[in-house]
């Protein structure tokens, strides 16, 4: 017995200096609520695809909080729902009032005012509930008039406001049109491409409501936000012309990728004119020399390492209260089930920045996200369609802070001759100031008619020096050859916060499209 | 240095918890032996074929005939960075007792004890240079790869998976794992009430029994999580003997796996750097070894040939001083086999000495048997009352939702006289992984490699099929050309209240999918089956719809027992084309269909008659119309049924929304009203004006529902706001109230014109009435005074109405057809 012992006193000590600290989870920081998620029996891209046999059919598309008891939710099959008691953990009181129907997939909700809108196939609609019997009897059509052919890829998504009351919408450029889809198109005269009118645009809808063209070259534009400045972005998807998925801030004249979007370039209103020639098979550096609009996104997401489809935008306004990235982005992800975070900066007047992976694992496709009052944030999920990660087909979670804070890589800003990243808590100096634990490198992709791209050009980089910030919060990285308009892909597997936690996420992409002057 | 802290740390954890991988007396486990042949339940000849195989004695004894190709052992190729350096050397050195069970023989048990640790180490400083990356898991719109996959699984939905997608099957469960309990099947509770003589008694003693396992070994000290999540998605790049299946997991299943098979363990680096600090020439040592030793007669490794061949299977001699099984010898591998595994073998090897058609012929029946054994099929399927899941582990089996649908509905379908149920082509299609039609089934039909199952469809169908059962459809069935309609009312008054179709049911029914089943089964086969369920299938849920032989149901093809099975055969064949049963379409029209009861229903979609912009109202009073949104327009109009809303609810490729009902009409095209210039004199100008909405700066502007949810339809033409309520009014016509506001009625008055109709030609009915050529007639009240005027135009003529508007008026026209 006592050997016995002996022997265990021995293991233990020998174990503690290798025994594997359970490695710090995701779920740790930030914890799910399933306030609804259902699995059905059929496959997502099944062609006779049902919803599960009971409830409500919660493939949530468009997502309004309302106050700190209930959200509103529009759903793929037309309808919009208010849920009350979305915040009860668990959530086992939920009640659900059907507030509007009819609606043809819509892609967003906004409350706004005394109406929510949505933007349907075919329009965005103000719904009301004018007799305030809990459900809606006004449906007016706030702006129509892009094409509609009736390909299923004409997804119209939106609206979100900007800060000075436009509501923003974008249109899904069509795919593979046939028949009588094309007599629903129009076609640019110089460049021949056809599509719907507007297809692979972002619109505003002033006040008044005008429809006004913005920007163009989208090719499936699923997410619309804002930053804290008011700024609009849209994501979009790889795919024909786009690389990886994206992030781009969305102004005037500005053209993104997908080139079919052209077709509507010389229609009036147009922002866009000149383009006579586009190019294809090139870098995209290459690229944009030979096609003065083109705008490069504000963030690649590198396929796979960063999602696989971006959707949603929001903007984290809790002050805190969802953790330590106030004021940042966060952007679904749709087939991996997750969600990214990015972090921007305004380099030479532009947005660039880098992206993080940020929390996985979510019960479907991540469409829509919204923040609560508490600060938490509900999740809308479907994956019908296409596929994804996880075990449901739909539904709603609630993604809520645990109040612990992560070991993670919260800003990482370019430099000159370098990048500067600021941490969430104090690195461990030793290793944080050795230059090899940063594993770093660039790439660019190619920007062709081609469904997606290739990281190419890539060039390992090792910073020079790193310095630490005496508050152990902010390192300095050194490095040459820093590249404009490429990604720089950083792993910092090895950095230890003070207390010794790896980072939870110790991937970064900065996508560098201008090196500051200072 | 750390590697053999590591090790030390095993031995010390394997020694405190009693729960040790390290049992020398353990012999190599192969699973159909373990489980028939111990128990006298398949021959001795058989078991001993079986063995040969499976230790891959052939692969150095060589034998003419095809069923004893040997198992063979992984290919090594890149196991520098799929195995634990360490790992490698300690198995090399007891094989059995790093890896209990395993089938492997100890290579180096005759090898002079002098250099057998150089050897080992040169071995595994060898087989760790063979590096070769892991593939690239491309990721797209169907598959999500999350970037390093294999290091973000969850144990516990590992653990999940482990007990519910099969691995289970062959391998030991976690005894806390708790399955929804399920009631236990009537054979199981037999079971439990019968001591062991009653069971033997009864020819239960199998089915009472224990299925040994297949033991994993310590996985954590041989595997990082990156190569054993890699195994795991596609074990047949390694083992190419297949005796693994392929369980068809996604990337994060696998990554889940692996957590669970790696939980509690500090996973191993690999390569690990102790490997890499031995120089060429010990590689070069190992690299000889590898081939002298005989280890690339089981093992693949590029550019090294197999050794040369030991004694042909026919001249072996078990009972001789020199041989592989007794004590070890320098220069033989050594299999420490127990006494019934050596005797098995003995009687084998002297059977096929002295049989003659032995061991270059097999019997069609025997090649069947002996591979079912070898890829283990038992485990989860039973042929001919040997093999099957098992008492104990039956529990793992469940569906989804744990519906009860009996022990058919969760547990893998028997293959007894499968070759005689299923047709040639869809076995290959099973076992091509392309045939999953129980996806109610948490269980997973798994993959193996194509030359180990490639001839099973025809092995079955030969050993399966009679003379009798042969059939083709036409010997069966004979005509069935009219049956159709006949059998889709049969299937009504059972099949559908176990079986969807096309992917509907009756409510909470959930079960295989008929749609599809004449290319899935024999028409004999589907004949026998629906006369006698019980006959072919013991024990079966599906009921008997034909007590004796008698059809309960006379009002159909005369109660003609032939011809109804004949009938359902005929619909099933074209199930996909034709109308569903009626109980599935009132199912489906529960879900789908849009039924008006005490108030309008409204619904936007594609439709092809009122265009992308399309507004369906249906009525209760069975009368319902289509607005196309675009033209601003009254578009179409149907009587009956209102709408399937299932292709605009649910369908990703948003599908027009057809009118179910009769009595469709195509309304007019073009806007309602028209402004017309003031020509000379009376007449105002129709030459040109425009009828298309976004020509004529027509602006939808959305609907108002009324208290009765009632749309009315909402625009701008100019300067009139116009307000649209359409409704049905008496004799099922529709009633049209068109309120026109004039916005600025201070500014001059100008022409507007209502478009009463439209047709090739019109007919006058009476005034202020017309009927078209396609026969809808429109009237308009007499209270507009002006009867209107005919115009017409190369498309057809025109009836069109001045409407005088003094800030406001009501016009109400009605369409009848």
């Amino acid at each position: 017995m006592v050997n016995r012992m002996t022997l265990l006193a021995v293991l233990l000590c020998w174990l503690s200096p290798e025994a594997p600290a359970r490695a710090a989870e995701e779920n740790d920081y930030y914890r799910l609520v399933s306030v609804s998620v259902a699995e059905t029996s059929t496959s997502s891209r099944a062609k006779n695809w049902k919803p599960a046999p009971d409830g409500l059919a919660l493939e949530v598309s468009g997502l309004a909080v309302l106050d700190d008891r209930r959200v509103a939710v529009a759903i793929r099959k037309g309808e919009v729902w208010i849920l009350d008691g979305v915040y009860d953990e668990p959530p086992k009181n939920v009640t659900y009032r059907r507030f509007a129907s009819a609606l043809h997939e819509p892609l967003g909700l906004l409350k706004h005012g005394d109406s929510f809108y949505t933007t349907q196939r075919s329009e965005l609609t103000k719904i009301r509930d004018t007799d305030k019997d809990g459900e809606a009897d006004e449906y007016l059509t706030v702006a129509k008039g892009w094409g509609v052919t009736g390909g299923y890829h004409e997804y119209a998504y939106g609206p979100k406001l900007d800060r000075d009351g436009n509501l923003w919408l974008t249109l899904n450029i069509g795919m593979g049109l046939k028949g009588a889809q094309l007599d629903r198109t129009i076609k640019d005269p110089i460049l021949g491409y056809r599509q719907g009118r507007w297809r692979g645009w972002g619109m505003k809808v002033r006040p008044d409501g005008d429809l006004v063209p913005v920007c163009a070259g989208m090719r499936s534009p699923s997410g619309i936000g804002a930053n804290a400045d008011g700024d609009m972005f849209y994501t979009d998807q790889q795919g024909n012309w786009v690389a990886t998925n994206s992030l781009h801030h969305m102004r005037e004249g500005a053209f993104f990728h997908h080139v079919e979007a052209l077709a509507s370039m010389s229609e009036e209103g147009s922002p866009i004119s000149g383009v006579k020639k586009v190019p294809g098979g090139l870098p995209y550096p290459e690229a944009m020399k030979q096609f003065p609009q083109l705008r490069p996104p504000a963030v690649w997401f590198p396929y796979k390492k960063a999602g696989q489809s971006a959707t949603d935008i929001m903007l984290d306004e809790s002050d805190g209260k969802f953790g330590p990235f106030a004021g940042q982005l966060f952007v679904g992800e749709f087939t991996q089930a997750a969600m990214n975070r990015v972090f921007l900066e305004k380099v030479n007047g532009e947005y660039q920045g880098a992206c993080f992976p940020f929390r996985s694992r979510f019960a479907s496709a991540v469409l829509r996200m919204s923040q609560g009052t508490d600060g938490s944030v509900f999740v809308g999920l479907t994956n019908r369609g296409w596929s994804s990660l996880g075990t449901a087909s739909y539904g709603l979670q609630r993604l809520v802070w645990t109040g612990d804070v992560p070991f993670e890589i919260k800003e990482m800003r370019a430099k000159p001759d370098g990048f500067e990243l600021l941490f969430t808590k104090p690195v461990d100096r030793e290793v944080a100031l050795a230059t090899s634990s940063y594993e770093m490198s660039s790439h660019a992709y190619l920007y062709h008619s081609t469904y997606g791209s290739d990281e190419i050009q890539k060039q390992h980089l090792t910073p020079n020096r790193a310095t630490v910030s005496d508050d152990g919060l902010t390192v300095r990285l050194y490095i040459d050859g820093l590249r404009g308009l490429f990604v720089h892909e950083l792993v910092a597997s090895h950095i230890r916060s003070q207390d010794g936690e790896p980072l939870l996420h110790p991937h970064a992409w900065y996508t560098l499209n201008r090196i500051p002057k200072e | 240095m750390r590697n053999i802290r590591l090790w030390q740390i095993a031995c010390v954890i394997v020694v405190l918890s009693g729960r040790g991988y390290a049992q020398s007396d353990a012999v190599p486990i192969v699973a159909g032996f373990e489980r028939f042949a111990r128990h006298q339940e398949i021959s001795q000849q058989v078991a001993g074929r079986l063995l040969l195989t499976e230790l891959s004695c052939t692969a150095c004894h060589s034998a003419t005939s095809d069923d004893l190709k040997p198992k063979l052992g992984p290919r090594l190729d890149g196991s520098g960075n799929r195995l634990e350096h360490e790992w490698i050397a300690r198995f090399l050195a007891a094989p059995q007792k790093e890896k209990p069970g395993t089938t492997m023989p100890n290579v180096l048990a005759g090898f002079p004890d002098a250099g057998r640790s150089a050897a080992i180490r040169a071995l595994a400083v060898f087989l760790s240079s063979l590096s070769e990356p892991f593939p690239d898991i491309k990721g797209n719109g169907a598959r999500g790869v999350p970037h390093e996959f294999w290091k973000h699984g969850d144990v516990d939905q590992g653990r999940r998976l482990y007990h519910q997608v099969g691995c289970v099957a062959c391998h030991e469960a976690d005894e806390d794992y708790e399955t929804v309990e399920t009631k236990p099947s009537p054979l199981d509770q037999l079971l439990e009430q019968l001591d062991e003589d009653e069971l033997k008694e009864l020819g239960l003693s199998a089915a009472s029994r224990r299925v040994p396992s297949v033991p994993h070994g310590n996985l954590a000290a041989k595997y990082s999580p990156q190569s054993l999540a890699f195994f795991l998605l596609d074990p047949h790049k390694t083992r190419t003997g297949g005796r693994m299946p392929n369980l068809k997991l996604g990337v994060v299943e696998a990554a889940d796996i692996t957590a669970w098979l790696l939980r509690d363990s500090k996973s191993v680096v690999i390569p690990s750097e102790q490997a890499q600090a031995y120089g060429d020439d010990v590689i070069e040592t190992g690299r000889r070894l590898f081939g002298e030793l005989g280890c690339s007669n089981c093992h693949s490794v590029k550019g090294i040939a197999p050794a040369k061949m030991a004694k042909p299977l026919v001249e072996l001699n078990l009972a001789g001083p020199q041989n592989c099984v007794g004590a070890p010898r320098s220069g033989l591998p050594h299999f420490p086999l127990d006494d019934f595994q050596i005797e098995t073998l003995k009687s084998t090897l002297t059977d096929d000495r002295n049989n003659a058609s032995a061991p270059g012929k097999t019997l069609p029946g025997q090649q069947l048997d002996a591979q079912i054994l070898k890829m283990n099929c038992l485990a989860c399927h039973e042929r001919d009352g040997r093999g099957g899941v098992g008492r104990y582990r039956r529990p793992y089996f469940e569906t989804v939702g744990h519906v009860d649908i009996g022990d058919e509905g969760r547990l893998p379908p028997p293959l007894t006289g499968v070759g005689n149920k299923l047709q040639s082509s869809w076995l290959t299609r099973v076992l091509k992984g392309t045939g999953d039609v129980r996806s109610h089934m948490r269980i997973r039909m798994p993959l193996f490699p194509a030359d180990q199952v490639k001839s099973l469809p025809t092995w079955l169908t030969q050993a399966d099929r009679d003379s009798k059962t042969a059939g083709s459809e036409k010997d069966v069935f004979g005509d069935v050309s009219k049956l159709a309609e006949d059998g889709r009312l049969l299937l009504d008054t059972g099949c559908v209240q176990c079986h969807p179709l096309r992917g509907d049911a009756v409510p909470g029914v959930v079960g295989i999918d008929l749609e599809g089943i004449a290319s899935r089964v024999q028409p004999q086969w589907f004949h026998d089956f629906l006369l006698n369920p019980g006959k072919l299938k013991p024990r079966t849920r599906m009921p008997t719809f034909f007590p004796n032989g008698k059809s309960q149901n006379a009002a159909i093809l005369k109660g003609d027992t032939e011809r109804q099975i004949s009938a359902m055969w005929a619909y099933l064949k074209n199930a996909g084309k034709l109308e569903l049963p009626p109980k599935i379409q009132k199912a489906r029209s529960q879900n789908y269909e849009l039924i008006p009861k005490d108030r309008p229903i409204v619904l936007r979609t594609f439709m092809d008659e009122a265009g992308t912009h399309a507004i369906a109202v249906g009525f209760p009073e069975k009368v319902h119309f289509a607005f196309d949104a675009e033209q601003v327009r009254l578009a179409h109009a149907w009587r009956g049924k209102f709408l399937d809303a299932q292709g605009t609810w649910f369908v990703r490729f948003a599908p027009p929304a057809d009118p179910l009902g009769d009595e469709q009409v195509r309304l007019p095209p073009g806007v309602p009203f028209v402004l017309l210039k003031e020509a000379q004199g009376d007449d105002d100008d129709f030459s040109s004006p425009d009828f298309d909405a976004k020509k004529a700066g027509y602006r939808f502007q959305g609907y108002r529902l009324d208290k009765s949810g009632v749309p009315t339809f909402l625009y701008r033409y100019g300067r009139f706001g116009i307000e649209d309520l359409i409704k049905p009014g008496a004799d099922r016509t529709l009633v049209r109230q068109l309120t026109i506001i004039d916005r600025t009625p201070e500014e001059p008055a100008v022409s507007l014109w209502f478009r009463g109709h439209f047709g090739k030609s019109l007919k006058y009915d009476r005034p202020f009435a017309y009927t078209n050529d396609a026969g809808v007639s429109m009237a308009i009240p007499a209270g507009l005074k002006h009867a209107g005027e005919l115009e017409a135009r190369e498309d057809g003529t025109h009836w069109i109405v001045p409407v005088k508007v003094e800030r406001k008026k009501m016009i109400e026209v009605r369409y009848q057809w």
